[in-house]
Formats: C-alpha cells, sequence, structure tokens
C-alpha cells in the first residue's frame, strides 16, 4: 500500500496496489491513469512555484515541477502522455487566515501545468474549506475521495481494458 | 536557506514551551476544577511532511482550536483535541459536545488555554504578543497542520513545531498544545534571551 506522502510522486503498475494521498488540505492529491498500460501515478503537491525554493530534490512538492516530474515517471514506466486521464482533489481553503488562498492558487498551478503537458483535468474536487483523502486502486482505476467523518465517493473511474474484463471483476 | 537551529536554541524553545503549557495547563483545571497532568513538551524542526506526522495520523478525524498570534511575533497557536477528548471535555462544563454550545465552549477553552500560554511566552520575553480570535474546525489532521504551516511557514522546508499534551486526570483526554511559529517569529522569541544568532 503507497501513503503518498506531502512532496512525494508514486507511480506504480502492480495491480491491487493502492496510492493514497492522505488529510490534503490546501495541498493537492494529482492522479494521472494510463489504463492502456496499466500505469497509475499520484503526487502529493504542496505549494504552487518551486521559483525561491532551494529543494530540488523534492520536485513533487511544488506543481510547476511536480506535474512534468509525475508525468516523467510514468513514462518510464510505459505510460503514454496523450493518453492520460488527469484527476485532482484537495485546494481547500481549511482557515480564513492570511490573504493568500494556497489552495486555490495549487490547484490552478496543477491545471496550467496539466494544459502545458497537453492534458486537461477528467475530474476534480477542490476548493471548499474540508480537508480530503484522495485514493486510487491500481488496476481498477477508479479514484474516490472522503472527507473527514464521510464515505468516500467515486471521483472519477477509468473504466479500464474490455468490458469483458470489467464484469469479470465485478462477478 | 534552510533555517537551522542549535541545540542551545532548541533547549530555550523547550523551555519556553514548557513554561508556556504549564501556564495553560493551570488555567484548565481552574477552569474544570480538576487536575491537568502535563508532559514535557517536544520541540522538533522537521520538514513539513514529517512535523504534521509528528503531530498523529493524518486522516484522524480532530477537533482543533487555531489562535492567530499578532503583535511582536507573528504564528498560530492550535490546541489538537481528539473527539475523545471533547467528549470528556464538554461535559465537564455541564454542555454537550456536538452541538453549538459544545463548540463555543471548545472554542472558549481554546481561547483560555492559548491566552494563558501567550501570556506566559510575553512575560518571559518581554515582547508584546496578542491574541487573535479563535477559529474551531474539526476535519483531519494532517489537513489542518499542513495547511496551517503554509500559512505561517510559506517556504514549508523547515517547521518548528513545539508541542506538549495535557491530560484531564482521570479521564481519557489529551489536549496537543502546538505553536507553530514564522520563521522571523522563531528567532523574534530567541532575541530576548539573547540566542537570536544560529552558531
Amino acid at each position: 500500500m503507497g501513503t503518498v506522502r506531502m512532496g512525494e510522486i508514486e507511480v506504480s503498475k502492480r495491480t491491487g496496489e493502492e496510492l493514497v494521498a492522505r488529510g490534503l488540505g490546501s495541498c493537492i492529491g494529482l492522479a494521472l491513469i494510463d489504463h492502456m498500460s496499466g500505469v497509475a501515478g499520484m503526487a502529493h503537491i504542496v505549494l504552487p512555484e518551486s521559483s525561491g525554493h532551494t529543494s530540488t530534490a523534492e520536485p513533487g512538492k511544488f506543481a510547476d515541477t511536480g506535474v512534468p516530474a509525475l508525468i516523467a515517471q510514468m513514462q518510464r514506466a510505459g505510460a503514454v502522455t496523450r493518453r492520460l486521464d488527469a484527476v485532482m482533489a484537495g485546494g481547500a481553503r481549511m482557515f480564513a487566515l492570511g490573504e493568500m488562498d494556497i489552495g486555490a492558487r495549487n490547484a490552478e498551478a496543477v491545471t496550467a501545468g496539466l494544459t502545458r503537458a497537453g492534458l486537461r483535468v477528467r475530474a476534480a474536487d477542490t476548493g471548499g474549506n474540508r480537508g480530503r483523502t484522495m485514493r486510487l486502486t491500481v488496476g481498477e482505476f477508479e479514484v474516490t475521495v472522503k472527507e473527514a467523518g464521510g464515505e468516500p465517493v467515486t471521483l472519477f473511474d477509468a473504466a479500464p481494458g474490455p468490458a469483458s474484463k470489467r464484469l469479470a471483476a465485478r462477478a | 536557506m534552510t533555517p537551522r537551529y542549535t541545540e542551545l536554541q532548541l533547549d530555550a524553545l523547550r523551555e519556553l514551551a514548557n513554561i508556556a503549557s504549564g501556564n495553560a495547563a493551570t488555567s484548565l483545571a481552574q477552569m474544570l476544577g480538576r487536575e491537568v497532568e502535563l508532559n514535557v513538551p517536544r520541540v522538533l524542526a522537521l520538514p513539513l511532511a514529517d512535523a504534521v506526522e509528528a503531530c498523529g495520523s493524518p486522516e484522524d478525524a480532530t477537533t482543533s482550536v487555531v489562535i492567530p498570534l499578532d503583535g511582536d511575533v507573528t504564528g498560530v497557536v492550535l490546541l489538537l483535541i481528539e473527539p475523545q477528548g471533547a467528549e470528556t471535555l464538554c461535559p465537564l462544563l455541564g454542555v454537550d459536545a456536538w452541538d453549538e454550545i459544545g463548540e463555543s465552549a471548545l472554542r472558549e477553552i481554546g481561547n483560555i488555554l492559548g491566552t494563558s500560554c501567550l501570556n506566559a511566552l510575553a512575560s518571559m520575553t518581554g515582547l508584546h504578543l496578542e491574541p487573535r480570535p479563535p477559529h474551531l474546525t474539526t476535519d483531519m489532521l494532517g489537513a489542518i497542520v499542513s495547511s496551517l504551516a503554509l500559512t505561517t511557514t510559506a517556504s514549508a522546508e523547515l517547521v518548528l513545531v513545539l508541542d506538549s499534551e495535557l491530560s484531564v486526570a482521570g479521564e481519557p483526554c489529551s489536549i496537543s498544545f502546538v505553536l507553530l511559529p514564522t520563521e522571523g517569529g522563531v528567532s523574534d522569541l530567541l532575541a530576548p534571551l539573547g540566542l537570536a544568532e544560529a552558531a
């Protein structure tokens, strides 16, 4: 089971493995799925821009470096960029403190990064003032989002592979 | 540049946290008419992800009272109360935990604890510290702590967490008391003690 901690990127093609970004506040959980090659990835992005920061060791921390880093890692695992389904969650404004709405800026910066890569967001659950957990099971490619004390809600279902496989999985 | 703290500085911060949370524990004991125990505070200077996890499991529902700091030092005082703690505290004050009155009681507990902590810090350092009105929210611990840490330290490279545990004697109730100063706020706290300069 892969917990994707703040600033981390995880990519997997092991069927059944879970990628989870827990307790997203103003952070963004970004899931990318290539159901043809069976590769899925998740980034737990903390801040919109890497400029002025020294930690290039953590490209996943920033939207502007994290989106291309996640895509590159997925390509190395056999994914094809144009086939990627992008799903994001988080970007809340937990407290009305300070002038900056980091959550909203994070969501914008992730969307901009995806656009630069020629991808659009297929499903998103961002904003508001509640924390979220984003979960993705490799091979099933269903992305769920859960709020504190709530039940997981399906945000996106990539309808993987041929229909017969899906029916078999359900039986 | 990543700010680093010397052992001496961390010891001084731990001592400040100790006295400040001791003061808060006394206020809580007076308010509840119960004995309140206080552990030795932890002072942690950690990368954001580790700092958040040091406060607990990121997905756990936690009630938090957030008191923004103004004045000579800016930052946030954060009280984290486990759901069970809220259910213990409120009846001790004669109210239900999960309605509006319970919420306002918890906010008031947060206010009193935060203020007594700040008074102690102010009298030790001679700094002017002013608490702003508290916010109360029940949500995922990780979402609360990470979002607050990002509003206090925009770079989020190293977060300083001053963390003490208060527990009401004989009751299943523990409160984490976390101080998140802004980066400049740490040296402001240390300057009156002659420890502002990093070695």
